[in-house]
């Protein structure tokens, strides 16, 4: 469903010039897989996750999801997927039926859809309490879940999630662990990206560990450890951050 | 283009805009209130320190080296309370009294007198002025009087007679002085009354990392930028209205207060009709479009809404140059001038009112502000566009 393919991004800046924020990375997410895309603050994860939600065009690569180029057929890339970002992105002065109205439409569900749609993930979610309510007036959980709630509206097979549990207490996280394990049993591809090594080795069917914009292994959690050696995920991240300096250094 | 997407994006943005307190103040309090207040402030401290001036200025000081006959008398008949003061120049810089009168002799035996006042302030000016008055005018009928002891008839001192004649109408005067104010009032505002809408809605959504969902949402960037730039032109127009309606309201309320006959005269009189206003809003709709655009496009500059309102304020005086530009009598539109944005909208404003608008000015500046708000559109999508500043950090 999605297929990345030496996919780089570069920005300019007057500091540092021209630098490859997310450099020549390739892999793909399958239906009904839960993709992990593990690194530190800066790594490249965002970026990434903005060009496959064509916020951001690629400097060069190629990146298809659900059959559609980025670059070439962005409308449609879009119609594929759901985005949800650590951030949230909800209107405080509206309330989560009235956000679930608002993406509703741009996704081109029909009036009567709507109606029922915004009902049964309002009741999916355990969202009956607080939907007619402001968002500024919610908890940090709540919020979560109404931002959940707008990224399944239109029921997308892709999911494009940015840290989405960052922020927020174990049970809310918890809640949204469970809803993203559902969203792979019915067949979604979910790309997830996070710096949390628990969440990521819960969730995960495969990992990516990227760093200084490229990806330093991809495996299931047995390959990753077969490749490093170490038996927890935090360990295999921390040694292969620390490989780039030391090879810098040997070389 | 998908009419949906667009009417979604914009009935988002007015919900939100409804519900935001300093949109709100922008848009609709300030046109609302402000303008009467401002009004009547202003009317309130004229009425009052001209009548405590008027009250002021009958005190004045005369040295006791005032000699010419007459000249005290006349002073009392006029009103005025006579002090006596030793050092006449000293009692007006000190506001003893509001003005004061000493006498000298000149080389030729002739008496001088002075009038000392301080024109800074309104009751030693009135003070100065009347008392100047009266003695031209005793001065004369001193010398009418010579004049009629030598046989000479009075004739000799004013062989014909001038007098001058303001052809513009009552009407014309009025609709001037309306129109001015109106055009420069409703170009400021509409202004202001856009700018918080449009930061919200630009980089409040930045701030608030609201703009990645819509992004990444099936709307195209050119139908979220017009359905925002379609908001923003109706707080702009709404604005418009409000400043318009409070505006004439206001000039009529305190035309009907005490002492406000020049103001009730003016508002009866200048008042636009319902054609001239239905032709005013026209004027104004394309500017309203301009303003959203040119905000919106500044706006997506900024990081966050305190960056955008310092973007934002040389757009604002931007504009109150041209409009006040627009307030000064002399100019009139021509084609060419039809074709400066805001300063064509503030004209015809003052030229609709008075009735004597050009068709041909109206028409140019018209399609001019229409083909300004269109690059405005196309600049805001280019910038929306941009993802060095949409994604600025």
């Amino acid at each position: 469903m999605i297929q990345v393919s030496g996919l780089t991004k570069t920005f300019r800046d007057k500091a540092r010039g021209e630098r490859a924020v997310v450099d020549c990375i390739s892999f793909d997410v399958r239906d009904g897989e839960i993709f992990g895309l593990l690194g530190p603050n800066g790594a490249g994860k965002t970026t990434t996750l903005r060009m496959l939600a064509t916020l951001l065009k690629p400097t060069s690569g190629r990146a298809m999801v659900g059959g559609h180029e980025v670059t070439a057929e962005p409308a449609a890339v879009r119609r594929m997927i759901g985005f949800l970002s650590g951030d949230m992105g909800l209107y405080h002065r509206l309330t989560p039926r009235e956000i679930l109205r608002v993406f509703g439409r741009l996704n081109g569900l029909s009036e009567e859809r709507l109606r029922t749609r915004i009902e049964e993930v309002i009741d999916m979610l355990q969202m009956r309490d607080f939907a007619g309510t402001k968002v500024d007036q919610l908890s940090t959980g709540m919020k979560q879940r109404a931002a959940l709630a707008r990224t399944l509206l239109h029921d997308p097979p892709v999911l494009i999630l940015d840290e989405p549990t960052s922020g927020l207490d174990v049970p809310t996280a918890r809640v949204i662990e469970e809803f993203i394990l559902q969203a792979r049993r019915s067949g979604k591809c979910i790309l997830y990206s996070t710096h949390v090594m628990e969440e990521a080795e819960f969730l995960c069917d495969r990992i990516a560990v990227i760093n200084d914009g490229r990806i330093r292994i991809i495996g299931t959690m047995t390959e990753l450890k077969a490749a490093t050696g170490h038996e927890r995920l935090r360990e295999i991240f921390l040694d292969l951050l620390d490989d780039q300096p030391k090879k810098a250094a040997v070389i | 283009m998908n009419l949906r997407m667009v009417t979604t994006i914009y009935s988002k943005e007015m919900l939100d805009m409804f519900r935001d307190k300093r949109s709100l103040i922008s848009m609709i309090v300030v046109p609302v209130f402000a303008m009467p207040a401002i009004f009547g402030v202003v009317h309130y401290f004229t009425e009052s320190l001209g009548k405590k001036a008027l009250q002021e200025s009958t005190r004045i000081g005369i040295s006791a080296r005032v000699s010419q006959p007459g000249v005290r008398g006349a002073l009392k008949i006029s009103g005025f309370e006579l002090v006596p003061q030793a050092d006449a120049r000293a009692a007006v810089e000190k506001k003893t009294v509001a003005a004061a009168l000493d006498e000298k002799i000149g080389a030729d035996g002739s008496g001088q007198i002075t009038v000392f006042m301080d024109k800074t302030r309104e009751a030693s000016s009135i003070a100065g002025e009347r008392i100047t008055a009266l003695l031209e005018r005793l001065k004369l009928a001193r010398v009418k009087t010579s004049l009629r002891g030598m046989g000479v008839s009075e004739g000799v001192l004013d062989p014909f007679q001038v007098t001058s004649t303001n052809v513009a109408p009552d009407q014309k005067m009025a609709s001037f002085i309306l129109g001015s104010v109106l055009g420069y009032a409703v170009l400021l505002l509409m202004f202001t009354g856009g700018m918080y809408p449009a930061i919200d809605m630009t980089a409040g959504e930045k701030e608030r990392h609201t703009l990645e969902p819509l992004l990444a949402s099936p709307a195209s960037r050119e139908e979220i930028v017009l359905g925002k730039i379609f908001a923003s032109t109706t707080a702009s127009f709404l604005t418009a209205i409000l400043t318009i309606g409070s505006l004439l309201i206001a000039i009529q309320r305190l035309g009907m207060g005490q002492g406000g006959e020049e103001l009730e005269k003016l508002v009866t009189r200048a008042a636009p009709g319902v054609g001239a206003m239905a032709l005013i809003l026209l004027t104004l709709l394309p500017t309203a479009l301009f303003a959203a655009s040119v905000m919106i496009a500044v706006a997506l500059f900024a990081r966050g809404f305190k960056e955008a309102q310092s973007l934002l304020t040389p757009v604002i005086m931007a504009v109150v140059v041209p409009a006040v530009v627009g307030m000064l009598p002399g100019l009139e539109l021509n084609v060419g001038l039809s074709l400066i944005p805001v300063f064509n909208v503030s004209q015809l404003i003052k030229e609709i009112i008075i009735g004597e608008y050009s068709p041909i000015n109206f028409a140019t500046a018209f399609a001019s502000n229409v083909l300004y708000a269109l690059v405005a559109f196309w600049i805001s999508v280019r910038i929306f566009k941009t993802e060095s500043v949409l994604f600025r950090s």
